[in-house]
């Protein structure tokens, strides 16, 4: 039976064109859609079910006094929907806090996960293999070491169901490679991931090896992670406007330039985060993809395809799985449990 | 109708136990949620929710945060149902 995904329809920035292609796309692949919003804003999505929901949340609210009492919010709907069962997943490119909310209130954690932790699929350049996963871009500003060491195993899970990677490489972001190197949270959870049973831990990474293809999971807390990855953005734009002035200086950096268009334009595809659909909030019971607030008709057609892949590959039950084999529950992980 | 308080308490503690991973009978009347649970704002906002959805109750974000206690919780709703 085929994957259907829950589709709040509030919050595209680029509006009811880039959501009814993305989902048409997707639809047209044998995704089942259940599309969530007031009727009246919503694009006709041919192969789409419309469930009505008037209310939606947004970005200047408080998430979680919002969710709890906006029931009728179409991304409170479309969490709770996918929690029932009445579809397999939850996307949507509304608010990240409310998104995240919803999904954590609705469909609950793992057993045994604390915190749950918002994962992004970062494209390395020139690199043919699987994306990097970076964990934690921006769930919890704040993480212990055992939250660092369960963001481990989750991001192991996924990247070994959903990115096909057999023995993913995990490593923790610090400020150098040296197992003592970072901040005290940062070396306990070293000193636990590096004990963990079936979690393949390769030791610390520092920011400039984000994009060097030296690891398949890098783990952080979520006020690092969301710093770094605004900064990898904010960087690749300087960067690519640099490029662009440079090749228009002279002709014959024009010439050049030309002759460079279509490699860079591949690169372009490539680096666009429309290409890898959103982040994903792992450590959940259910699947939820927040998708970028500003994404074109590809960015939301391939969060839904992350959702159905991560769904189809039953990424949540491997991850629970996972937790229990490597001995990263939160009851393996207390204080009182620990032997060093 | 008031709720049997000791049911309410079993529902309590079940619920706890499960998400944290504890011993049920580690946790009495007294147990404090963070001094004793290592319980943060998100586990007592899904007991929070989890006691709406079963009972009926309604707990605003004040009330919700002067619960510190299991006590405190089975109190509450006991008193509004």
């Amino acid at each position: 039976m085929g994957v259907t995904v829950a589709l709040d329809g509030q919050g595209v920035e680029r509006g009811a064109d880039a959501l009814r292609a993305g989902a048409e796309a997707v639809i047209a692949e044998g995704i089942g859609i259940r599309l969530f919003g007031d009727p009246a804003s919503l694009p006709e999505i041919d192969g789409a079910e419309v469930v009505p929901a008037a209310d939606h949340i947004s970005n200047d609210e408080e998430p979680v006094a919002a969710v709890r009492r906006r029931t009728d919010a179409s991304v409170v709907r479309a969490a709770a929907d996918a929690a029932e069962g009445h579809s397999d997943a939850l996307v949507s490119a509304g608010p990240t806090g409310a998104t995240m909310t919803a999904a954590l209130f609705a469909m609950k954690r793992i057993k045994g996960v604390r915190r749950p932790a918002l994962a992004l699929q970062l494209a390395v350049p020139g690199h043919d293999g699987p994306p990097t996963l970076l964990l934690d871009v921006g769930a919890n500003t704040e993480a212990r070491s055992q939250d660092l060491v369960q963001f481990g195993v989750l991001g192991a899970a996924f990247s070994r169901a959903v990115l096909g990677v057999a023995a993913p490489r995990v490593a923790l972001l610090s400020v150098g490679e040296e197992s003592k190197k970072g901040t005290p949270i940062v070396i306990e959870a070293h000193e636990e991931l590096a004990g963990l049973d079936g979690v393949d831990f390769i030791g610390n990474v520092e920011g400039r090896d984000l994009l060097g293809a030296v690891a398949d999971v890098i783990v952080t807390d979520g006020f690092t992670g969301n710093v770094a990855l605004k900064t990898l953005e904010g960087t690749a734009k300087a960067v690519g406007a640099a490029v662009s002035d440079a090749a228009r200086s002279n002709p014959l950096a024009a010439m050049g330039g030309l002759l460079l268009r279509p490699a860079l334009g591949g690169l372009r595809r490539e680096m666009d985060p429309d290409t890898t659909g959103g982040a994903i909030l792992l450590g959940l019971r259910g699947v939820a993809v927040v998708a970028h607030g500003s994404s074109g008709p590809d960015g939301i057609a391939n969060a839904i395809r992350l959702a159905a892949r991560t769904v189809s590959e039953r990424a949540v039950d491997r991850t629970a799985e996972l937790l229990a084999s490597a001995g990263a529950t939160r009851g393996d992980l207390a204080p009182d449990k620990k032997t060093s | 109708m008031s709720l049997d308080r000791d049911q309410v308490f079993e529902k309590v503690r079940s619920h706890l136990a499960e998400e944290l991973g504890v011993a049920a009978d580690s946790i009495v009347e007294t147990t404090h949620f963070r001094d004793d649970l290592d319980a943060d704002s998100l586990d007592l906002y899904e007991l929070v929710m989890e006691l709406e959805d079963t009972y009926g109750v309604t707990m605003s974000e004040q009330e919700a945060e002067g619960i510190v206690t299991v006590s405190q919780a089975v109190d509450f709703v006991v008193a509004r149902t």
